[in-house]
């Protein structure tokens, strides 16, 4: 146990390297798929690449909130600033994940958005990840609207990644991988919920487990997107 | 009723069309895209200013359309690019 003991002690210092690891390889994935997406202007390529590229700035944000931690930096406005931006772009960057999966459903085929970052349906999610970072401010405790929707995006994922799974696992190997890593993702977003409502983060065995779900969440999507965008024919 | 083709599935059926001729003509590339006149002139402007196909003259003075090395790329990175869209279920 003194290994766990020692990562308890220094959290706020992992939390910063962890931070700078999730967003590397945030960093990898959205080279990758921009590098598709030019190619191929498919839309689902794009929120997907989005989807990566707002993890990547929210866990940036984080190694920040770890840092200012460790340092002993004790300016609020920069971490109420820093927390702002870690809630608001992980609330997007699932918005734009389960997008990347519904889009198909929902946009037009004569739809031709110049921008996927700032349109019509996009301000939609815009709005709702404010209003949610805004309640959570009211309820800086929990930050229980948080939990509630990426648990709702993250329940919707699974079942349509299951789906997806059902349809045609045997041609696309890595359905089964998207479908562990949303439900993964789901588990992670309970339990995170449960720290902070229920044991209001004192628990951090519970915590330390999220972050390693998280990690193996962001590795399998790496293994996935180089494995298959490496992929001769 | 079948689904429409995507752009990406357009592009990729036309360059396959002229990679399996090598040599095609104009009117025979048409008939193979089964697109309208003027979305295959659409189609077929964006793929010459892209540099994926070029023009050729033949032995009978006729116009005819060849893969440049960009669009053979292209076609080898569709493979990638189909298999990337059904992966993730995109």
């Amino acid at each position: 146990m003194d290994e766990y003991l020692w990562i308890i002690e220094n959290k706020d210092l992992l939390k910063v390297f962890y931070g700078l690891l999730i967003g590397a390889i945030c960093v990898v994935i959205v080279v990758r798929t921009d590098r598709l997406f030019k190619i191929s202007l498919h839309q689902g390529i794009r929120y997907f690449r989005n989807a990566f590229f707002f993890y990547g700035i929210a866990f940036i944000a984080r190694a920040f909130i770890g840092l200012a931690f460790f340092t002993g930096y004790k300016n609020l406005n920069f971490f109420y600033s820093l927390n702002f931006i870690f809630e608001f772009f992980i609330i997007m960057a699932g918005f734009f994940l389960l997008y990347s999966l519904l889009w198909k459903r929902i946009e037009d085929t004569a739809d031709n958005y110049s921008s996927s970052l700032f349109n019509s349906k996009i301000a939609i999610f815009y709005a709702m990840a404010l209003i949610i970072v805004l309640l959570d401010s009211i309820w800086q405790e929990t930050r229980i609207f948080l939990f509630a929707s990426q648990i709702i995006v993250f329940a919707v994922a699974t079942i349509i990644s299951f789906a997806n799974y059902r349809a045609d696992a045997r041609q696309h190997k890595f359905l089964k991988f998207y479908l562990i890593a949303m439900i993964l993702g789901l588990t992670a977003w309970i339990l995170n919920s449960f720290a902070g409502a229920y044991y209001a983060w004192a628990n951090s065995f519970i915590t330390l487990n999220v972050l390693i779900l998280d990690a193996i969440i962001f590795l399998l999507f790496l293994f996935g997107v180089i494995s298959v965008t490496r992929a001769k024919q | 009723m079948a689904k429409k083709r995507e752009r990406l599935d357009v592009i990729k059926d036309i360059l396959k069309v002229i990679r399996d001729s090598r040599q095609i003509k104009p009117t025979r590339l048409l008939y193979a895209s089964n697109l309208s006149p003027q979305m295959f002139k659409d189609y077929v402007d964006e793929l010459l200013t892209k540099n994926f196909v070029k023009t050729e003259i033949d032995k009978n003075d006729k116009k005819t359309f060849s893969l440049t090395k960009k669009g053979n790329d292209f076609l080898d990175q569709y493979k990638i690019i189909e298999n990337f869209i059904e992966n993730f279920g995109l």
